[in-house]
């Protein structure tokens, strides 16, 4: 009696498997089929991830806070309106000293209103209080330890084997704990897709050979973008290499990014 | 230094001070209140069980008349301890890829094995090996549905000779010495979660998990004092004192505990005074002011360690119903010094920017996907869960078979 | 008595545990996508997916098929590092139909580079606005070359 009643309900165990089982394929296959009609994935063909390696560079003796790069990136990749930014401009102010304060400088002073992406407003301090004020342009780090890829709970940002950290927006589940960790505070939940969002380097560009928007559109060649894999003679990339003595931002996180910048001061983090 | 940056910004951001990265600069913050209540409702879970544990592996005798309450408990508020991280989700129709697909670095994805572990061979499995006695026997004499119900939960094995009750009794015990570690697995884990962002100093800190699960004990025993009490009242039952005195004991303890390791917390940032220090005194000062400072160290710390404590010197000399009453306070209390220490933790960590040179405040919803009444729904069912698991396991009617003396079955 | 025969409650928890794992994993092949782990713990799709994005801003280069003379004028000045869409606005689609005129409206004023800002770095020439001249800038300056007046 009693196993009877035991292979009974395995049977019907094993039923209710093969049903689901069923169902699931079934769901799956017209999943497949709609999502071959809907998303067009014309990658650039000839495109292999193995034979590149990203690099972006910012002269930060070059940056003229004139906010371009900022609407180009947001008109180029559809940012929405609002607080959200794959790539910012700060301004730095560093007031003198107070008359009889022991301290070497002031306390800095730091805005980024919109993003710098309508440029800056007449600075607060008259200009013979300031010891210096230049502007850092800001994006994703592209760190070769991404602590935002480390935290994702189902692999929806990812390094891409060209150095691109990337998210995938079919696949993330919006939890945001890639932004938490995000030392940067690169990256925004977009509120439209409400999937996590931030720089891409443009991977639509420079998979098809273009330069990334921000990197085309900077009139004063402060940030510098380029194949480590693929350098020619008189790549700019290669020049700011030998040039300069380069630092990333909060080394001390070893997130090691792949965001060199050359000129930086130590109030920037 | 915060004043003097506000002018430049308070045109355009006013709920900003100082500067922040203009992606942090949104209204609402990223983790909300549904946030604050997961970790409290994971953290009472696992107090509950480790309170219940007292009885099976440390042969606490005193405590025997909660360990089915404290073990249900336990189950009801773990049943809803992942319904907040799933309505916070921006895509919650994509949950499913947490467990199809983890990411095995990730300590959210972790949680999601923890958690089917806990709930599924820890704390449904030692519940059933407790029950499954009382199971065939209650089938044997109800009808109907509730009949229909016991009679599904014995899984059709009805073998309640000596034997295999002695058998059950063995694996309840072997199921609670896993358990602990557990337990303190599934809590610690989600102190990771916060402790593992080295983006943030005010999460970023190994002693994160440790407080997590201390505050856990602490709350969970606060809160089976809770349940325990208002379910004799409800029965209007008396209180078995010798067992509230030692759950206030234990309380006592863990809350000493608890409270040192936080202070030491505290003595270390300070000391240490790393880079953002500043920022970080700030929001203590201002945004966390009320829920730190009165909320966890007042009501939920200092309060009821005084109370408990006299209770400690002085348990001889006072009534048992202004004792019954302390012990209650103390209990609702904790309750509610734990929830602020979550708020403290996880808003906290978004108060201020990852710049280290601003603050941010808030307009928290009361409505919406992140709001207020979502969060207090989700904290309300677990209670409601626990009501149909006394109605059904714990009634009155139904008296539970008598449990063998627990040194027999271990040698 | 049978040495190994498991007791009927322990045997019912093994089937049981066999079924949820079995379903876990069964479910697990059905719903992991296909190209998951083709270069990591991602879909390979994704690279795809987000390379497929129409670009927006045309780029130097594509200007250079027709108007290579201005070009090659800017090349010779100050402006050389200017990229055409900058002040001209957003011009794919003018560069797939002539007909169709750059977006002016994303385009940019010499003032907006060249307005004095503290924090701008003292080799950029920068002009106080209301103190140079109120006129047009084109009036003494030209564009894409300028050094040279008109």
């Amino acid at each position: 009696m009693k196993t009877q009643f035991s292979r009974r309900s395995s049977l019907l165990r094993l039923g209710g498997a093969i049903a689901g089982l069923l169902t699931i394929s079934a769901v799956r296959t017209a999943k497949a089929v709609v999502q071959k009609v809907f998303v067009s994935t014309s990658a650039p063909k000839g495109y292999d991830p193995t034979k590149h390696k990203w690099l972006m560079c910012i002269d930060d003796n070059k940056c003229i806070g004139c906010g371009l790069c900022v609407e180009a990136c947001k008109r180029e990749n559809g940012v929405p309106e609002g607080p959200y930014f794959r790539t910012w401009i700060e301004r730095y102010i560093i007031p003198k000293p107070k008359p009889g304060s022991d301290r070497t400088r002031g306390e800095a002073l730091v805005d980024s209103p919109n993003g710098g992406m309508h440029g800056f407003p007449e600075p607060p301090l008259p200009k013979d209080q300031i010891e210096h004020a230049f502007f850092v342009p800001k994006l994703c780090n592209l760190c070769e330890n991404p602590p935002c890829v480390q935290v994702c709970p189902v692999g929806a940002t990812f390094r891409a084997p060209d150095g691109a950290v990337l998210i995938d927006p079919k696949y993330c589940i919006g939890c945001g704990f890639c932004i938490q960790a995000c030392p940067y505070g690169s990256r925004f939940l977009n509120p439209v897709t409400k999937t996590a969002e931030k720089c891409t380097l443009c991977y639509h560009r420079i998979t098809r050979g273009l330069k990334p928007a921000c990197v085309e559109i900077c009139p004063a060649e402060a940030r510098i973008f380029g194949d480590l894999n693929n350098l020619h003679a008189d790549d700019p990339l290669q020049k700011f290499y030998e040039k300069n003595r380069v630092q990333v931002l909060k080394p001390y996180l070893g997130t090691e990014p792949r965001v060199l910048y050359a000129g930086l001061d130590k109030e920037v983090r | 230094m915060i004043t003097e940056v506000t002018n430049i910004v308070v045109e355009v951001l006013p709920q900003f001070e100082g500067y922040v990265f203009p992606n942090e600069a949104i209204a609402q913050p990223l983790w909300s209140t549904l946030i604050v209540v997961y970790p409290y409702i994971t953290g009472l879970v696992a107090g509950a069980f480790i309170m219940a544990s007292l009885v099976r592996v440390f042969n606490v005798k005193a405590l025997e008349p909660v360990y089915r309450l404290s073990m249900l408990t336990a189950l009801a508020f773990l049943l809803c301890a992942t319904l907040p991280l799933l309505c916070h989700l921006g895509h919650p129709e994509r949950c499913y890829e947490i467990m199809m697909t983890p990411h095995m670095t990730s300590p959210m994805a972790i949680f999601g094995f923890v958690y089917a572990w806990y709930l599924m061979a820890v704390l449904l499995l030692e519940l059933w090996f407790d029950f499954r006695q009382d199971f065939v026997k209650w089938s044997k004499v109800t009808s109907g549905f509730r009949g229909i119900i016991y009679r599904a939960l014995t899984l059709g094995v009805t073998d309640v000779s000596e034997q295999s009750v002695r058998l059950d009794m063995k694996m309840e015990w072997i199921l609670s010495i896993v358990g602990i570690p557990s337990a303190f697995l599934l809590h610690g884990y989600v102190g990771f979660i916060f402790g593992s962002i080295k983006a943030n100093p005010w999460w970023g800190n190994v002693l994160m998990p440790i407080m997590f699960i201390l505050s856990a004990i602490v709350s969970g025993i606060a809160l089976c004092v809770f349940n325990y009490i208002v379910l004799t009242w409800i029965r209007r039952k008396t209180v078995d004192m010798r067992c509230l005195d030692t759950m206030a004991m234990f309380l006592f303890y863990a809350l000493v505990v608890d409270a040192v390791i936080e202070g030491l917390d505290v003595f270390h940032r300070g000391y240490a005074a790393e880079e953002g220090f500043a920022v970080l005194q700030t929001m203590i000062r201002e945004k966390l002011f009320y829920t730190l400072n009165i909320g966890q160290v007042g009501i939920g710390t200092l309060l009821p360690l005084l109370m408990l404590g006299s209770l400690q010197l002085l348990r001889r000399r006072v009534p048992e119903a202004i004792r019954r009453t302390m012990i209650f306070c103390s209990g609702a209390m904790i309750l509610l010094g734990v929830l602020a220490m979550r708020w403290n933790v996880v808003m906290g960590g978004q108060f201020f920017s990852k710049s280290l040179r601003g603050v941010m405040s808030y307009k928290m919803e009361f409505a919406g996907q992140e709001g207020w009444l979502i969060s207090a729904v989700i904290l309300c069912l677990p209670f409601i869960i626990l009501t149909v698991l006394v109605k059904l396991f714990l009634s009155e009617q139904l008296q539970p078979s008598e449990h063998e003396p627990q040194n027999k079955s271990t040698t | 008595m049978h040495p190994f025969k498991l007791p009927p409650q322990i045997l019912r928890l093994v089937l049981l545990t066999l079924a949820i794992v079995g379903s876990y994993l069964v479910a697990r092949a059905f719903l992991t996508p296909p190209s998951f782990g083709q270069y990591g713990w991602y879909r390979g799709d994704a690279l795809g997916l987000i390379a497929s994005r129409p670009p927006v801003f045309a780029g130097k280069q594509a200007c250079d098929e027709c108007h290579s003379d201005i070009l090659k004028k800017l090349a010779q000045d100050a402006h050389k590092t200017l990229s055409c869409e900058a002040c001209h606005g957003v011009s794919r689609q003018h560069g797939d139909n002539p007909d169709i005129p750059p977006d002016k409206a994303t385009g940019s004023h010499c003032i907006r580079c060249h307005e004095a800002n503290p924090a701008r770095p003292a080799w950029f020439k920068q002009i106080v606005v209301k103190d140079h001249y109120s006129g047009k800038c084109t009036e003494c300056h030209m564009p894409h070359q300028p050094t040279q007046t008109p």
